[in-house]
């Protein structure tokens, strides 16, 4: 394939950790080529060598990918860029733009960074440019940082198939409509309501150390982290990073009255999910109460 | 006359501005204008919250703030009379993660951010070395994706894990995947060995002279041809004084001024906001970026894998810094030196962990019940020392102080005395040199100034 054939994609770093282009980095290696091979990125701050985001804003070629890192804000006491705020440089950008994808936490809902509160307007890019006359809805690839494999998937589909349905939030369905608890090794804890510690293979870390994972879309333990991992497999509980209440308060524990959890998994009755827990915990499955490897 | 130019391919962004007199540069003002308020936004959470927090200062270090963190508030149990014990398991697999880090960082550091600008100083056509589509950047990244598995297994994730906490780690790896975790780690020196610095690792960590360089073959032999070729031996010299608060167990904690001085005396840390912009709007003319000044005793130091080669006495990287100084040259060498050493350490770390000792175990006293008590830390990142300082009343985060390794690189002027990097710069015969200078000590904007 020809250069000019391929779609271009301009990677915008607003305010941000860098760390989805991190996470971008750490994706599977031929994944990460086959997409340098299929898209054409012409512009990423840390990445590409040829030009400057000065050429970009001004020139008159259309994006096809508009990819934000980052939260935005009009303010350039606290955040500049290239000597303009963030939210003037995507202002320009934007109306070059087909698609325009929102990478991560912080540019979807705003994330941490929007947690600053003498920095008044950091906002997500929807925030923003909702009202903005786009052919297509902004895409919120919510996750601190975005899972790389799900920026790919999202690229790639849009490549061929020119349209990708979106939950409530503008995420990908495909990607956010299961939640962070499916496909977690530990489910069968979960079930049987044996509880977790920190520093081991056993248990659920939903009773004490505040896993979100069934009140959090994503999939992350559907598409391994590095190939390789999940946090909740590792041991770490999911904290809700995909969500726009990202971060939440006291995010290590389980917030509880008279011992029971604040908040049950998304659409059950509290009612009902006290009863079943009532009853699974009255089975003593040995099984699940030793060392697995015992 | 002046020139002022926007630096972009670091981590961030900064800006340059330069008084050039005859043709070289006789003042360097160094601006990071982006302010993310992290110490601020940590007011008032709960202490382990700071744990999730804290590595979302950096997308490439986060491990590094995720350790000082861990660190911090097991220095609060310290100095509440109550220290933890913390398994020598859990110890090795927070030294792992956080090695493994600094490897990823560096080679990306090198095939990203530095090489291709040298390369650039002979030809235009960057052939394997051209981002996004040399044969060996693409190598590079894969290597790097590669390693960086081998922290995903313990950690779950990377970028951005929180499996450190106080009182050992969350995860509890198997056998296996420890020995997963040593693969990893074995591609990675077989690209150091292939493509870094084309010698057996072995026979490379020999080396304990100058005249060692003329063995070498591969990237870095390349690089250093074309570094005497173009001068950048010359180019890029501070104070030659170096700091390294932290320690483990292939880096030494002290100062080098003339001579090496063991121990840090943290209080002797001094941070001025002498120069930089407030979040108050009384910002003075003097003012001109949000990154401040720090001193120790009043004294720019550098930090960084060169003051590490320093002060833990690395023969090889000495024997370069006797013959080139503290130049862009002997900088860049230190960083890949670092490289090396620390895949061979980790291997080794790796195989000491016994994985029957226990991962974690719970402090007796939750940090919610504290008032009135502070921990600090500090420990070896990529780019260099990193300090953490926290303290906690009636249960929650009072304040929280973080002093990166590029706060000490990159700081503006203290009364009358140019900052570290600012030194190096001025004497500069071309932009394109003082770039070089400057990403010599591996700019990261978003640490700077979190
Ligand atoms: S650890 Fe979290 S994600 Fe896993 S089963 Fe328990 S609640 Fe679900």
């Amino acid at each position: 394939m020809k250069n000019k054939e391929k779609p271009t994609v301009v990677w915008f770093q607003a305010i941000t950790c860098n760390g989805n282009t991190h996470s971008l980095l750490s994706a599977n290696s031929n994944r990460l080529e086959l997409f340098f091979d299929s898209f054409n990125l012409i512009y990423h701050p840390s990445l590409t060598i040829d030009k400057s985001l000065d050429d970009i804003l001004n020139s008159n070629s259309k994006i096809d990918f508009l990819l934000v890192e980052g939260s935005i804000s009009n303010n350039k006491k606290f955040f500049q860029i290239s000597n303009n705020s963030t939210y003037n440089h995507l202002t320009k950008l934007i109306k070059k733009a087909t698609y325009v994808i929102s990478v991560g936490s912080c540019a979807s809902f705003g994330g941490i960074h929007a947690m600053f509160k003498e920095h008044v307007g950091v906002k997500s890019v929807k925030e923003y440019f909702d009202k903005t006359l786009l052919k297509h809805q902004i895409i919120n690839l919510g996750g601190c940082p975005v899972h790389p494999e799900w920026l790919l998937q999202t690229m790639f589909l849009l490549k061929d198939y020119g349209r990708i349905a979106l939950d409530n939030e503008g995420r990908p369905k495909e990607l956010y409509s299961s939640l962070v608890h499916h496909g977690c090794t530990r489910n069968e804890y979960f079930e049987w309501k044996v509880e977790g510690e920190f520093g081991t293979k056993e248990g659920c870390l939903f009773y004490d150390q505040g896993c979100r994972g069934p009140m959090t879309h994503g999939s992350c333990n559907k598409i391994l982290w590095n190939d390789v991992s999940s946090k909740t497999r590792a041991g770490m509980p999911c904290v809700g990073c995909t969500e726009p209440t990202f971060p939440r308060d006291d995010m290590l524990n389980t917030k509880k009255n008279i011992g029971i959890p604040f908040e049950v998994p998304l659409g059950i009755p509290k009612r009902a999910y006290l009863s079943i827990t009532g009853v699974a915990k009255t089975f003593k499955i040995d099984r699940l109460n030793k060392k697995l490897m015992d | 006359m002046k020139t002022v130019d926007i630096v972009e391919r670091i981590e961030g962004e900064a800006k340059l501005n330069c008084t050039w007199e005859n043709g070289l540069i006789s003042d360097a003002r160094i601006d990071f204008l982006n302010f993310r308020g992290f110490e601020y936004i940590l007011e008032n959470k709960s202490p382990l919250d700071a744990l999730i927090y804290t590595p979302r200062i950096c997308g490439i270090c986060g491990q590094a703030h995720l350790k000082a963190t861990v660190d911090a508030l097991e220095n609060v149990y310290e100095n509440i009379g109550e220290k933890l014990e913390i398994t020598p398991k859990a110890k090795l697999l927070r030294e792992i993660g956080l090695n493994i880090e600094i490897i990823d960082s560096h080679i990306k550091w090198f095939y990203m951010f530095i090489l291709p600008d040298i390369v650039k100083l002979e030809t235009e056509d960057l052939g394997i070395y051209e981002p996004i589509k040399g044969k060996r950047w693409l190598e590079a990244t894969k290597v790097a994706s590669e390693t960086i598995k081998s922290l995903a297994i313990i950690g779950g994730q990377w970028p951005h894990t929180s499996y450190m906490i106080p009182g050992g780690v969350m995860s509890d790896p198997t056998l296996l995947e420890l020995t997963t975790m040593s693969n990893y780690l074995d591609g990675t020196i077989k690209f150091f060995e292939n493509s870094i610095s084309g010698v057996s690792i072995d026979k490379y960590l020999s080396f304990s002279k100058y005249e060692n360089i003329e063995d070498l073959r591969g990237d870095l032999k390349y690089f250093s041809d074309l570094s005497l070729k173009y001068e950048l031996t010359k180019y890029g010299k501070s104070y030659s004084q170096f700091i390294s608060l932290g320690e483990n167990t292939i880096f030494k904690k002290g100062r080098f001024k003339n001579k090496l001085i063991n121990g840090i005396d943290y209080t002797k840390i001094v941070e001025s906001e002498k120069n930089t912009f407030t979040i108050e709007d009384d910002n003075s003319e003097d003012k001109h970026t949000w990154a401040k000044s720090v001193l120790y005793k009043d004294e720019f130091y550098e930090s960084g894998p060169l003051s590490r080669a320093m002060i833990s006495n690395n023969k090889f990287i000495r024997s370069i810094y006797t013959k080139y100084e503290d130049s862009i040259y002997t900088r860049v060498f230190a960083r890949i030196n670092e490289v090396a050493l620390l895949l061979i350490e980790t291997k080794k770390l790796i195989s000491k962990i016994d994985i029957s000792q226990e991962s974690f175990l719970e402090p007796k006293i939750d940090l919610k019940k504290l008032d009135g008590v502070y921990g600090e830390s500090a420990i070896e990142a990529t780019r260099g020392s990193l300090f953490h300082k926290v303290s906690i009343n009636e249960g929650k985060i009072f304040s929280y102080n973080i002093i990166t390794p590029s706060v000490w690189n990159l700081g503006p002027k203290y009364n009358n005395k140019f900052g570290v990097a600012q030194n190096a710069i001025i004497g500069a015969p071309s932009i394109d040199i003082s770039k070089l200078i400057l990403r010599s000590f591996d700019v990261c904007s978003v640490c700077t100034t979190h």
